[in-house]
């Protein structure tokens, strides 16, 4: 359990050097966001009778956690490979499963400083907008959503990182597989005003039911039923770490 | 009980559209409570890939390696607790400081409060001064060195060397060698790799040679010298000649003399030069 404690304070101690990189910067993005669609572009945009603003924010926050989780684990191990100090993982008498927890519990703590910053930065907008705040509807939905997002995502990015042969093909499942996903699974948008087939489409995506799981918690509504929501992301929880397991057990803990 | 036992290990690695390749062929050999023991061979005879396997870095395709009686792929937790490993490669951890590193391996171990032995391994390591440093600022040997003190945060019963010394200076490297047989006086049974066969040959108390992942020699380093090197003997007669002479184990000095007719009233003086670890190294690897 010691053992376990030192990693996942490892991790965070790691992101915590680089807090420019880590956590302000993604902030610097989600600002951006806000500014740009949510008070600007989107200033005439009501969606299910909330203010496009106050939508667009837990769309950012899941965005915001979901790439942070990815990056922390992702990042932490990829670097790793390259200095050589992986091989630690593999001599010291961790088990997989605790390098797991450890590393994806890390992420979770970077993925919520992220979200939890750009909700105080989306708070700031729209009072500055409305003279009023965005009062989380659900605040047990939320550290809920942030908690098994940021684990599925850590986990994620850890096999990604196991998996990756060099940083380019790191940065390809950032590029290919999360980012189109993320922009396809209602950030910006409601389900609702898209075609047919594309709503279809967003419902075998699952960052939607991360995305649509946060929103329900901040705003009290979203695109798909919450309890619904909740059981996948469990389920996609309960896959990754199967999945993670059984990388570990197969990949090298080899250096670059 | 023995620290160290490597039990029939073979290690094959399997390349796409190539055949396997070997590096490590039905390996024997234990470590015996606080020894020192060399296993020398030529760059890619296997070494390093023998040591990932005791170290469960890598997994035997067949074989098995014990620490203590335990097995490292069956109970590889107990194993790991047991053993330091010093990597032949230098490892370059970019975000933490020495002091800092070696708090979180020591944790890794299950030791929460380890300063007093992180102090004293960077007070052994000249890296006192250079605590608060990342290891991207220090020198080569310098990072070796604190390489050498994250495997001994944990106080192991078995270390492992892998070129500990390559790229150290002499003046360290002989600081080095004290430190590891301080260890073993304290009862660490250490596997060494060198290249510096001389070093080998003043620690080592016994060595393995393995060439081609096959292990060809292992024996008490003295014992291999004189099975398998031959003696110089120089007699240097009261007339001022000298006569070089070999000297193979078994020989007897009385009856070389004889076959050369050499009386004993006619010898000012021998110089017997003894045969050297490469030299049993050399021939071994020739056989």
């Amino acid at each position: 359990m010691i053992g376990f404690i030192f990693l996942f304070r490892r991790e965070c101690h790691r992101f915590m050097k680089v807090l420019v990189q880590t956590v302000l910067t993604p902030l610097i993005s989600a600002t951006l966001y806000l500014l740009v669609f949510g008070v600007s572009l989107g200033s005439q945009v009501e969606i299910h009778g909330a203010q496009y603003l106050a939508f667009l924010v837990p769309g950012l926050m899941m965005m915001g956690l979901m790439n942070n989780a990815f990056q922390n684990s992702s990042s932490s191990l990829v670097s790793s490979k390259f200095t050589g100090d992986i091989e630690d993982l593999a001599v010291v008498p961790l088990t997989r499963s605790q390098i797991i927890w450890a590393m994806s519990l890390a992420s979770v703590v970077r993925g919520a400083m992220v979200a939890l910053t750009t909700l105080l930065v989306g708070e700031a907008f729209y009072y500055f907008k409305y003279q009023s705040f965005i009062y989380p509807e659900h605040p047990l939905w939320l550290m809920y959503f942030i908690l098994v997002g940021g684990l599925v995502f850590g986990q994620m990015g850890l096999m990604a990182a196991f998996w990756a042969k060099t940083f380019d093909q790191l940065s390809a499942v950032s590029t290919f597989v999360i980012l189109p996903l993320t922009y396809l699974g209602g950030v910006f948008m409601s389900i609702e005003s898209l075609p047919e087939i594309w709503r279809k489409l967003s419902l075998i995506n699952p960052l939607f039911y991360f995305i649509n799981g946060l929103r329900y918690s901040v705003l009290g509504f979203s695109d798909v039923d919450v309890t619904h929501a909740s059981v996948l992301a469990l389920v996609f929880l309960v896959l990754m770490h199967f999945l993670a397991r059984r990388v570990l057990s197969r990949v090298s803990f080899s250096r670059w | 009980m023995e620290p160290l036992v490597i039990d029939k290990v073979t290690k094959h690695y399997l390349r796409e559209g190539q055949p396997a390749v070997e590096a490590v062929k039905g390996v024997s050999f234990s470590v015996r409570p606080g020894e020192i023991f060399g296993l020398l061979g030529p760059n890619g005879a296997g070494k390093t890939t023998l040591i990932s396997v005791i170290t469960t870095l890598e997994k035997p395709t067949s074989g098995d390696v014990t620490i203590f009686g335990h097995s490292v792929l069956t109970e590889p937790l107990k194993t790991k607790m047991s053993i330091g490993v010093v990597p032949q490669e230098i490892v370059s951890s970019g975000f933490f400081n020495l002091e800092e590193l070696l708090q979180y391996h020591s944790g890794y171990y299950g030791l929460r409060h380890n300063l007093p032995r992180i102090r004293q391994l960077l007070d052994r390591m000249s890296l006192t001064e250079h605590k608060s440093k990342i290891m991207r600022q220090l020198s080569g040997g310098m990072r070796r060195r604190m390489m050498i003190a994250k495997a001994l945060v944990h106080s192991p019963k078995v270390l492992l060397l892998d070129e500990p010394t390559a790229g150290v200076d002499v003046a360290l490297r002989n600081q080095l060698w004290d430190f590891v047989r301080e260890l073993r006086a304290e009862g660490v049974s250490i596997v060494l790799t060198t290249h510096y066969l001389q070093e080998a040959e003043e620690l080592c108390d016994r060595v393995g040679i393995i060439n081609k992942g096959e292990l060809k020699y292992v024996g008490p380093t003295k014992e291999i010298i004189k099975d398998l090197t031959q003696r110089k003997v120089e007699v240097q007669l009261r007339s001022g000649q000298v006569i070089p002479l070999i000297m193979s184990k078994g020989d007897d000095l009385g009856v070389i003399l004889k076959l050369q007719n050499l009386k004993l009233e006619d010898i000012h003086d021998l110089n017997i030069e003894e045969g050297t670890l490469e030299d049993a190294f050399v021939k071994v690897l020739s056989l």
